[in-house]
C-alpha cells in the first residue's frame, strides 16, 4: 500500500483586511491508497480548507503537501490545474455539473480536457455512467436529473480520469437520507471494486458509519484518526 | 467541445442573447444603409458636377491648375487626344481653351469666362449641351457662334439670333475682339455657371486669341468616374509622356472634394459612436453573465480546466455573438439597401439645394462590397477585440474565491 496524500505542518491563514483567521494550524495527515475515509468536525473547523489544499485548489500558508509523492506547494497555477485534472476528483455539495452539457457530456468533458480521442471518451463516459447506475440517462441535462442523480454524475466524472484520490466535500448534505444512503453505498462499492481512494468531509453520521477510517478535525488540527477494519453495514 | 459549450452558453439567456444580437444586427444594417446612401450621394454629386463641365480628369500644362493662363498651352492637342484615347476606359477626350472676356450688347457689358470647345467631342463629355433652354447647342459647322448661360443672357438682354461683342486679351498680347451670334441659351440650375459661362467653337477661339492651333486642356470622359479613377496611373503616365500633368477630379473640384471629406469625417464619427455603443452593450451583457457564472467557473477550475481555457470559452461566446449578429446584419442591411437602391430615395425638399450641384433629387444607395461589409466588419472586430476584457477578468479568477461567490 502506497501513500497518496502526505501533509506535514499544514497551516492556512485567511486575511480579510485587518482580520485574520487561522483555518488550519499545523496539520499532519497521511492518506493511504484505497482508504475510504471520512473527515468530520464542527462547521468552521477547516474541513473545506483542507480538502481545497489537498486538491490543489488553494495553497497552504505553511507546511508541505505531497500527492503521490509530488510536493504540490511548489506548482504554478497551470500545473495545479493539470494536477486537479489528472490526479484529483472533486465532488462538491452542489453545483457540480456544467448545466448546458448532458450527463454523458459532463463526464466526457474531463476526458476531452485530458486529450482522449472522441470515440474512446464517449465509450468511457457511457461506461462510467453505467457504473454509477445511470445507464439510459446519458442525454439528460443536469436540470432534468434529481439531486441524487446529479451527485452520481459528479462521482462518475470524478472517477473518469482515474484519479489518485476523490475528495468529496459534504456530498450528501443536499440529499434526503435514502438518496444519501444510496450515494454512500455507491462510493463504498466503487472503493471496494476498483480501489479508488476517497476522502469525504461530512457531518452525516450515516456516512461516517460507512467509512473505514474516521478523521476528526477541530480548530484546524487533527483531533482523532481511527481505523475500523470492518465498516458498519 | 469548448466551442459547443460556448455556443450553448450563449443560449442560456435567450432573451438577453436576442437583445445582444438585435443590437448588432440593427447597427450593422444601419451602417450598411447609411454608408451606401452616403457613397451613392457622393458618387451622384461627383458625377453630376464633373459631367457638367470638367470631365472626370484633365490633361493640363504644368502649373495651369494653380494659374489658368491662356499662355500655358498644349501646342498639339490632337497628339494628346490620340495618346489619351489609347487608354481603354477613356471614351472621349475633348480639347478646350478658355479665358476671361468682356461681353457687350449695346451699353450693357459683363465679364464672362469663354470656353473654346470642339462641339462634337463636347457633346459626349459634358451635359451642358443637354441643358438648352432656347435655341440649340453649338454644331460642328458653327463659326462665330456662342452658347450662352441664361443668367448672362438675361443680364445682356439677349436671346437666340442676337449678336454680342467679345473683347479680351489674346495670347500674343494683342487685343482679341469678335462679334458672336447667340445660337442657344443654357440653364444648368447653377446660378454661377449660368451667369458666367459661354461656349464658342474652338477653331474660332484659336484664331481670335492667337492660339496657333493650341488648347489649354484636354478633358477626359469615361463611362463612369470610377472607370476613370481606376486608370488614373495610366492616364498620369500618358500625360507625363507628352509633357502634361493629369489632374484627377479632386484637383479639378477641390471644394467639392473638401465638402465630401468633411461630410465623410462627420459620418465616420457617427459610425464610431454606433460601434462604441454596440460594443458597450454587448460587453456589459457578457460581463454580467460572467459575474453570474463565477461560481460555475470555480467548479470548472476545480475539475481541471485552466483559467485561460475558461477565458477562451468566454471569448468564443463573444465571437459567436459577433459573427452571427454580423452575418444576419449584413443579410438584413444589404437586402434593405438593395431594395432602396432599386427604387431610389426621393428628397423633394432638397431639390433646390441639389440643383446647384446639377444633382437629381432622387438618390440611389450604392451597395457594394465596401458599403456592405465595412460597418459590420468594424462592429465584429471591435466586439472580438473588446473580448480581451472578460478574458483577462476570467483568467485572473482564483478557484477558491470563485467557488465561494454567490
Ligand atoms: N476564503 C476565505 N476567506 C476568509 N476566511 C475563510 C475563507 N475560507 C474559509 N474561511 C474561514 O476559515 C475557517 C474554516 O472554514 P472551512 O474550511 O470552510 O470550514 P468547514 O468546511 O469545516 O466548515 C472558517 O472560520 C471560515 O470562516
Ligand atoms: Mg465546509
Amino acid at each position: 500500500m502506497s501513500t497518496i496524500v502526505e501533509c506535514r505542518g499544514v497551516a492556512k491563514r485567511y486575511r480579510q483586511g485587518a482580520l485574520s483567521v487561522d483555518a488550519l494550524r499545523g496539520l499532519d495527515l497521511q492518506i493511504e491508497e484505497g482508504d475510504f475515509a471520512s473527515l468530520a468536525g464542527p462547521s468552521g473547523s477547516g474541513k473545506t480548507t483542507l480538502l481545497n489544499i489537498l486538491g490543489g485548489l488553494d495553497r497552504p500558508s505553511a507546511g508541505s503537501v505531497k500527492i503521490a509523492g509530488e510536493d504540490i506547494t511548489k506548482l504554478d497555477n497551470n500545473a495545479l490545474a493539470d494536477l486537479r485534472l489528472k490526479r484529483i476528483g472533486f465532488v462538491f455539495q452542489a453545483y457540480n455539473l456544467i448545466p448546458v452539457l448532458s450527463a454523458v457530456e459532463n463526464v466526457e468533458f474531463i476526458l476531452q480536457l485530458l486529450g482522449a480521442p472522441p470515440k474512446e471518451r464517449r465509450a468511457r463516459a457511457t461506461e462510467m455512467l453505467e457504473e454509477v447506475a445511470l445507464a439510459g440517462l446519458d442525454n439528460r441535462r443536469p436540470a432534468q436529473l434529481s439531486g441524487g442523480q446529479q451527485q452520481r454524475v459528479a462521482v462518475a466524472r470524478a472517477l473518469a480520469s482515474r484519479p489518485a484520490i476523490v475528495l468529496a466535500d459534504e456530498p450528501t448534505a443536499n440529499l434526503d437520507s435514502k438518496t444519501a444512503e444510496d450515494l454512500i453505498s455507491l462510493m463504498s462499492r466503487l472503493n471496494e471494486s476498483s480501489g479508488v481512494t476517497f476522502l469525504m468531509a461530512t457531518h452525516d453520521q450515516r456516512v461516517i458509519e460507512r467509512t473505514r477510517r474516521h478523521i476528526v478535525i477541530t480548530d484546524g488540527r487533527i483531533a482523532s484518526d481511527e481505523r475500523r477494519t470492518r465498516p458498519a453495514s | 467541445m469548448l466551442a459547443a459549450l460556448a455556443w450553448r452558453n450563449i443560449w442560456r439567456q435567450p432573451h438577453r442573447t436576442a437583445l445582444s444580437l438585435a443590437s448588432i444586427i440593427v447597427a450593422s444594417a444601419v451602417t450598411i444603409f447609411l454608408l451606401a446612401l452616403q457613397q451613392g450621394a457622393y458618387g451622384t454629386m461627383e458625377e453630376s458636377v464633373l459631367r457638367l463641365l470638367d470631365g472626370f480628369a484633365q490633361a493640363q500644362p504644368g502649373g495651369y491648375a494653380d494659374d489658368p493662363d491662356l499662355n500655358k498651352t498644349i501646342a498639339k492637342p490632337e497628339t494628346a487626344i490620340a495618346r489619351l484615347k489609347e487608354i481603354k476606359a477613356v471614351t472621349v477626350a475633348a480639347p478646350r481653351a478658355s479665358t476671361y472676356v468682356i461681353l457687350s450688347n449695346g451699353d450693357r457689358s459683363f465679364g464672362s469666362a469663354v470656353f473654346g470647345v470642339d462641339p462634337s467631342a463636347e457633346e459626349k463629355l459634358s451635359t451642358l449641351a443637354g441643358t438648352v433652354k432656347e435655341g440649340r447647342y453649338l454644331g460642328p459647322d458653327d463659326e462665330n457662334a456662342a452658347f450662352v448661360g441664361a443668367g448672362l443672357a438675361r443680364n445682356l438682354k439677349i436671346s437666340t439670333g442676337d449678336k454680342i461683342t467679345m473683347l479680351g486679351g489674346a495670347r500674343d498680347r494683342s487685343i482679341a475682339a469678335d462679334v458672336l451670334t447667340v445660337v442657344g441659351v443654357f440653364s444648368t440650375g447653377s446660378p454661377e455657371i449660368d451667369r458666367q459661362v459661354i461656349e464658342m467653337p474652338l477653331t474660332r477661339f484659336q484664331s481670335d486669341f492667337a492660339m496657333d492651333g493650341g488648347a489649354n486642356v484636354v478633358a477626359v470622359g469615361g463611362r463612369s468616374l470610377a472607370d476613370i479613377q481606376a486608370v488614373l496611373p495610366a492616364l498620369r503616365k500618358a500625360a507625363a509622356e507628352i509633357g502634361l500633368t493629369m489632374r484627377d477630379w479632386t484637383e479639378l473640384e477641390p471644394a467639392l472634394h473638401d465638402v465630401i471629406l468633411l461630410d465623410a469625417s462627420f459620418s465616420a464619427l457617427l459610425y464610431v459612436s454606433l460601434v462604441v455603443i454596440v460594443v458597450f452593450i454587448i460587453l456589459n451583457t457578457l460581463l454580467m453573465s460572467v459575474l453570474e457564472r463565477t461560481r460555475e467557473f470555480g467548479m470548472l477550475m476545480a475539475i481541471g480546466m485552466r483559467p485561460n481555457q475558461i477565458g477562451a470559452m468566454i471569448w468564443m461566446e463573444l465571437l459567436f455573438l459577433a459573427v452571427v449578429g454580423a452575418v444576419i446584419g449584413v443579410a438584413f442591411g444589404a437586402g434593405l439597401t438593395a431594395w432602396f437602391a432599386g427604387r431610389g430615395i426621393a428628397f423633394p425638399d432638397a431639390e433646390i439645394l441639389f440643383r446647384q450641384w446639377n444633382m437629381p433629387s432622387t438618390l440611389y444607395p450604392d451597395l457594394n462590397w465596401r458599403s456592405a461589409l465595412a460597418g459590420p466588419t468594424a462592429i465584429m472586430l471591435s466586439i472580438v477585440f473588446a473580448g480581451v476584457i472578460p478574458y483577462l477578468r476570467v483568467r485572473g479568477l482564483e478557484p477558491v474565491s470563485a467557488m465561494r461567490a454567490v
